[in-house]
């Protein structure tokens, strides 16, 4: 009956060619949606990994994680200095590091920080070393820069009126290893040489009075306030005083008792919040939820169309096969036999159809993620779980039950109608 | 090899006043070789169909050997056809994509009768037909040799009797009568008995009995008697 069923499909090549091809499509839709959807939670989730507590002025909760932990350039506002000083000095705080933004340079970003944060949250470095003078900048693993290639600053973006701090130059000095983050596509720089570059903390200028402009007018810093770095001053990292105002601290708590405690502390107070990113990304995802069911049933509608599509085919399909199935009923083909083969040939289709769709919609999140990982430097895990296991069966069972239809309407024509006509 | 009896056979179609075929009485002794002919329209292919099982009349019997089909179910007179009866028709109904031998094989496979046995035979008839490659698509074949093709599959089983439904009309005058010679040939050498329905001469008088059929009657019988 296979050889039958297969000599069949490559005659009618052309309908079978169509019919898989709408059943792929159909499935890779929901495939796609599905698979992307986990891709960006599991990226996103692994993204925040490193990121146990941020501390940062009141606020968005999800800007100050977007900000930080996927570097999404917007105008945070700041909180005073003395809260980094405090949690550094803090017994529970294994260590303190500011994150400071603003700045880019060909389109990645440039974040100020210490050495602490770039070893807590990278795995070492792939070549070079790390900034040990103020000059001098660690890049991500997707930041296309040599080391020993001059970095010159620019505020805001570029292709946005942004403007270079031209007397200021960093030097690359190492090159660290890849996270699947969006801090892969940062230069990291001492944070000391982004507050001389825009003229803070050096020349003790009133932080309170910083602090509130920098509230007020978020990421237009004010012009008259630019400084330069001294490429060759050490890098100072105790920050036990006049520290300015800062957008985001990133905490690494001792214990988890210490973390609760932190984020209790520092979210009481009212100068500062504090957040656990993958708590705010918990009610990010049940959005990207909403997004997801929306996409799916779009797809449940596509897969439902193409299935009456089928069904109009298959029937059409029987009427036309007539004759070539009286003939089989009248040389002796038991009608069970004709049964099979009409069903065969759909659920064989069909799953062809099912396996290409899972193999497209792999390739096409794939492909988007790609896309996103490029832009944004968080690696999306494109991975299939069992669930998708129980939805390519369920696809399957469904097909079964539906191809039975012109099965029965070729199990129940008479041989002889058939054979007249 | 199976004798027929048919008797108050009677069929109409919806729709028509007239019955479509009515026999009171023929039958054909086991090995009997009967020609059947008459201008289309006359019945013919419904007698093809009855006595074929793939139809069951409104009233009567048709009796092959102890059997009579018009008491069984659509499924068992399938399996009985299968079993007994060759059936060679005007079209062929060779299924393209498919090698001769596979053809041949197609019916008994989905029958779940190819044995071993049944495959060694189908070589056999396909050589005995002339037909020496085997493995040949049927769709690269001509007429002539497809026709033969179709002769092979209906010997395939070992049937009590063959039926041939206008097997020479769509082919030339050569292929028509070897193929005509090739049904008379295996027929008695099977032992086959042999219906042939046709209005090609040259194959209906080779046969010992004719029957001429107009308006769904028995007009000519060239033993009538002889028969009953």
């Amino acid at each position: 009956m296979i050889r039958f069923v297969l000599a069949d499909l490559r005659r009618l090549w052309a309908v079978s060619l169509v019919i898989v091809l709408l059943v792929a499509l159909a499935t890779a839709l929901g495939v796609a949606v599905t698979l992307q959807e986990r891709a960006l939670r599991l990226g996103s989730a692994r993204a925040a990994d490193k990121f146990d507590l941020i501390v940062g002025a009141p606020g968005s909760e999800t800007q100050l994680v977007l900000s930080s932990v996927f570097l999404q350039p917007a105008a945070l506002p700041l909180m005073p200095g003395e809260v980094l000083t405090k949690l550094a000095a803090d017994p529970r705080v294994a260590w303190a590091a500011p994150i400071g933004f603003g700045d880019n340079f060909q389109g990645f970003p440039i974040v100020g920080t210490t050495t602490a944060l770039v070893s807590g949250t990278t795995a070492g470095f792939t070549e070079g070393r790390m900034f040990a003078l103020e000059g001098e900048a660690v890049v991500g693993s997707g930041v296309d820069l040599p080391l020993g290639a001059e970095v010159k600053p620019m505020h805001g973006a570029a292709g946005e009126g942004g403007e270079t701090h031209a007397d200021s130059t960093y030097t690359v000095v190492g090159k660290v290893q890849p996270t699947g983050t969006a801090w892969d596509r940062a230069i990291l720089v001492p944070i000391q040489a982004v507050w001389h570059i825009h003229g803070l903390g050096e020349e003790h200028e009133d932080e309170a009075h910083e602090a509130e402009e920098h509230h007020d007018e978020a990421g237009e810093e004010e012009h008259h306030h630019h400084g330069r770095i001294d490429a060759d001053a050490p890098l100072v990292e105790d920050f036990d005083h006049d520290v300015p105002g800062l957008p985001a601290v990133l905490v690494k708590p001792k214990t988890i008792a210490d973390a609760y405690k932190l984020r209790q502390e520092y979210r009481a107070d009212g100068a500062t919040r504090a957040i656990f990113p993958a708590e705010v990304l918990t009610s990010l995802y049940a959005t990207l939820g909403d997004a997801r069911t929306v996409l799916m049933y779009v797809a449940y509608g596509a897969q439902a169309l193409v299935a009456a599509a089928l069904m109009l085919i298959a029937v059409i399909h029987v009427a036309q096969r007539r004759r070539q199935i009286g003939a089989l009923r009248a040389f002796g083909a038991p009608r069970l036999a004709v049964f099979g083969i009409v069903w065969l040939e759909l659920l064989l289709l069909v799953a062809i159809g099912v396996g290409a769709g899972f193999g497209v919609g792999y390739g096409a999140a794939e492909f988007m993620a790609g896309l996103f990982t490029a832009q944004s430097g968080v690696r999306l895990p494109v991975e299939f779980t069992a669930a998708d296991g129980v939805l390519a069966v369920t696809f399957l069972i469904v097909a079964a039950l539906m191809a039975a239809l012109p099965a029965a309407l070729a199990y129940r024509q008479s041989p002889v109608e058939a054979l007249r006509g | 090899m199976l004798p027929l009896a048919l008797s108050g056979l009677a069929i109409s179609f919806a729709g028509l006043a007239e019955p479509v075929l009515t026999i009171d009485r023929l039958t054909l002794p086991a090995g009997g070789r009967l020609a059947v002919t008459g201008a289309s329209g006359s019945g013919k292919s419904t007698f093809v169909n009855l006595v074929s099982g793939l139809e069951r009349p409104d009233s009567g019997v048709i009796r092959w050997q102890d059997t009579d089909i018009t008491t069984l179910s659509e499924s068992r007179r399938d399996r009985w056809r299968a079993a007994n009866v060759g059936l060679v028709m005007q079209d062929f109904h060779l299924f393209a994509g498919l090698a001769a031998v596979d053809n041949v094989l197609l019916p008994a496979r989905l029958a779940h009768a190819a044995t071993a046995e049944v495959k060694a035979r189908a070589l056999a008839l396909l050589s005995r037909v002339g037909l020496p490659r085997p493995g040949q698509s049927v769709e690269t074949m001509s007429r002539g040799e497809m026709q033969r093709v179709a002769v092979a599959r209906a010997l395939l089983r070992r049937p009590g009797v063959i039926i041939a439904d206008e097997p020479t009309a769509s082919l030339d005058a050569e292929a028509g009568a070897e193929v005509g010679r090739l049904l008379i040939e295996l027929a008695e050498q099977e032992g086959a008995t042999l219906i042939v329905i046709s209005h090609d001469e040259r194959l209906t008088e080779r046969l010992d009995r004719r029957i001429r059929l107009a308006a769904g009657r028995i007009v000519a019988d060239t033993a009538p008697e002889a028969s009953s």
